[in-house]
């Protein structure tokens, strides 16, 4: 793995007027990793997304890919770069495979075989040859991922790659996300609002409000919950009778049951041999327990300071 | 370059629209020629000759007049001269050959530089409007080859429809007249001679100075696609401008400086018929302007198009 960084984001800044849309932004991201975009709708991530790509200029500051300029090494540097922008808009009124064959053409190296090769990744054998038009937004999606693959690029950029999407749609992208860095050593940057979905997908998450960078963290700094209280569930015969008999106790808050019948509540990790011993000398049949992992929402309210949005 | 014409003829040809624009104008010659054969032929009656000469008498009673114009006299005499020799070379006027119709054809180029806006319109604009301009513009090709590339393709398709126009007034009116005539000579009055010139020359001039009007009207399009980013208002606006501009030009010919306009100088025949626009205008002066308004309308789009954000 080469230690330079695939993309850098040097105080990159972008002025609308007299405000700053996006505000001295730096980060960067090594080669092979799964890097996530996340903020609340208009928090800037489609603009910071436009100025790697270079369909918006950057006011200040400087954007390089794999080394060069996006702003004067344009050419060299987008030759790097595969991307869907928001929606993946293409040709309504060409065949899928038109399409492909049109961006194929405006980098040099894509064989006949590489759009098949292609074709073939996202699963549109059977359709590719009927006109855009006709496809579903599913299909479209995949179509999207095609083209930006088409060239072999070091950089995947996806714009809210999920939208649009079905679970299932969702789930193979994630797999296939995993699958290119693995076997291709290709750098992801993605975007989006659905922090579930992130925490599903990446590795590293930068986390955007109103233009400025708040934190960039691993993943796992979201999900495994720092703190000493932690939220638990138990499966129990009788929960009534458990949750009366788990009153009684003192560290434990919370307690709730859920709508799929767990005893729900939040307490110390030292507390629950304490909670089974309890629960066992009262004649209740325990089938599981397990810890509720704090979901990326709840962390990231947490540290943009709850709810405030855009 | 030559990839990204390729790309751009690819989104023009595979499209429906574009192949009924060009029947649209195979239609158009077709009618047209049709009707002016029909009706030739219940006028034509006593043969070339006689109408010739009758031609000449009466351009010779107009010579008496007192008080003649004398733009007039002098057409008065070429028209004169060019029937002497006619006759005396036996040499068939253009009527009732397949000559006249297609020379009459030219005429329909209006319909090149219509047709051509209404694909540049949406060639550029139409990118904006259905977000493709997105994964356009991230590839490795800079804004400016782009730009070109449209405008390039444009310029060809233009060409499509002059072929158009040129193959079917030709085969259509060699099947109504004949092809008998094929090589008549093109006679005209040059510096006080009777010369030959080719027909099929003359005819190419005819088209390429028409050709000068539609590339400014594509130029124009362009421009109104590269600020506005707007098919609709592409379109609309240029074939307004195409209009509005003869009837502008009309009210403004009494000012001097309406000879700077961009209309008074998009039609060069003026120069070939000798009769240009405002007095002291020349084909050096009209070309002059239009380069000017040329490379502005040019920078103008080049401007908007590469430096500005895409947010579409």
């Amino acid at each position: 793995m080469s230690s330079e960084p695939i993309i850098s984001l040097q105080n990159v800044t972008k002025r609308i007027g007299r405000k700053n849309i996006i505000d001295d932004l730096t980060f960067e991201v090594p080669q092979g990793e799964i890097f996530g975009f996340l903020g609340p709708n208009g928090a800037g991530k489609t603009t910071t997304i436009r100025m790697i790509v270079g369909l918006i200029s950057i006011t200040k500051g400087q954007i390089l890919i794999k080394g060069k300029n996006i702003k004067t090494e344009f050419e060299q540097a987008i030759r790097h770069v595969g991307a869907i922008v928001e929606n993946p808009e293409m040709y309504k009124y060409l065949s899928g495979y038109h399409n492909l064959v049109h961006y194929a053409r405006m980098v040099p190296g894509v064989t006949k075989e590489r759009i098949d090769e292609v074709v073939s990744l996202v699963k549109l054998e059977n359709s590719i040859h009927d006109k855009v038009r006709k496809y579903s937004l599913g299909m479209r999606q995949r179509l999207g991922v095609a083209q930006a693959l088409l060239h072999r690029p070091s950089l995947l950029i996806l714009d809210e790659p999920t939208n649009g999407l079905d679970p299932e749609g969702i789930r193979e992208l994630r797999d296939y996300l995993r699958y290119l860095t693995r076997t291709e050593g290709i750098t992801v940057v993605v975007s989006s609002h659905l922090l579930s979905e992130m925490e599903l997908m990446c590795d590293r998450v930068a986390i955007l409000q109103r233009g400025k960078l708040i934190d960039v963290k691993p993943i796992q700094y979201f999900t495994e919950g720092s703190d000493s209280y932690q939220t638990y569930q138990i499966e129990a015969q009788m929960p009534e009778q458990a949750m009366a008999a788990m009153r009684q106790m003192v560290g434990i808050q919370g307690l709730k049951l859920s709508e799929e019948g767990l005893i729900e509540f939040t307490t110390e990790r030292e507390l629950i041999p304490d909670i089974l011993e309890k629960l066992m000398k009262n004649h209740i049949r325990i089938y599981g327990v397990q810890r509720v992992r704090q979901s990326l929402e709840d962390k990231f309210l947490e540290i943009t300071g709850g709810g405030q949005v855009g | 370059m030559v990839n990204l014409v390729l790309n751009e003829n690819m989104k023009i040809y595979r499209r429906v629209r574009t192949w009924v624009l060009i029947g649209l104008m195979a239609a158009f010659v077709i009618l047209g020629n049709f009707i002016m054969w029909h009706e030739g032929k219940s006028a034509q009656g006593e043969g070339w000759q006689s109408e010739l000469t009758q031609e000449r008498e009466q351009w010779s009673k107009q010579l008496t007049k007192p008080d003649l114009d004398e733009e007039l006299e002098a057409f008065y005499k070429e028209r004169i001269a060019v029937i002497s020799y006619q006759l005396e070379h036996n040499i068939h006027s253009t009527q009732g050959t397949m000559w006249n119709g297609i020379n009459e054809s030219a005429s329909l180029g209006i319909l090149i530089t219509i047709f051509t806006i209404i694909i540049a319109g949406d060639i550029l604009a139409g990118e904006f409007s259905a977000g493709t301009i997105k994964l356009l513009l991230i590839r490795p090709a800079n804004r400016v080859k782009i730009l070109l590339s449209k405008y390039l393709a444009m310029l060809l398709f233009s060409m499509v429809l002059l072929l158009t126009l040129f193959v079917v007034s030709v085969l259509l009116n060699g099947i109504l007249y004949g092809f008998n005539y094929i090589d008549l000579p093109l006679i005209s009055l040059t510096d006080g001679q009777i010369v030959e010139k080719s027909m099929l020359l003359n005819l190419w001039k005819t088209y390429l100075l028409n050709g000068i009007s539609t590339v400014m009207y594509v130029t124009i399009t362009f421009m109104i696609s590269s600020v506005f980013r707007s098919s609709a208002m592409s379109i609309g606006f240029s074939i307004g401008i195409l209009f509005a501009g003869n009837i502008l030009l009309e009210v403004l010919q009494r000012y001097e400086w309406s000879k700077y306009l961009l209309f008074a100088n998009t039609d060069l025949t003026q120069y070939l018929e000798g009769r240009p626009f405002q007095d002291g205008m020349t084909l050096s002066f009209s070309i002059g302007v239009l380069v000017v308004y040329f490379l502005v309308f040019n920078l103008i789009s080049w401007l908007m198009f590469t430096r500005r954000d895409v947010t579409a």
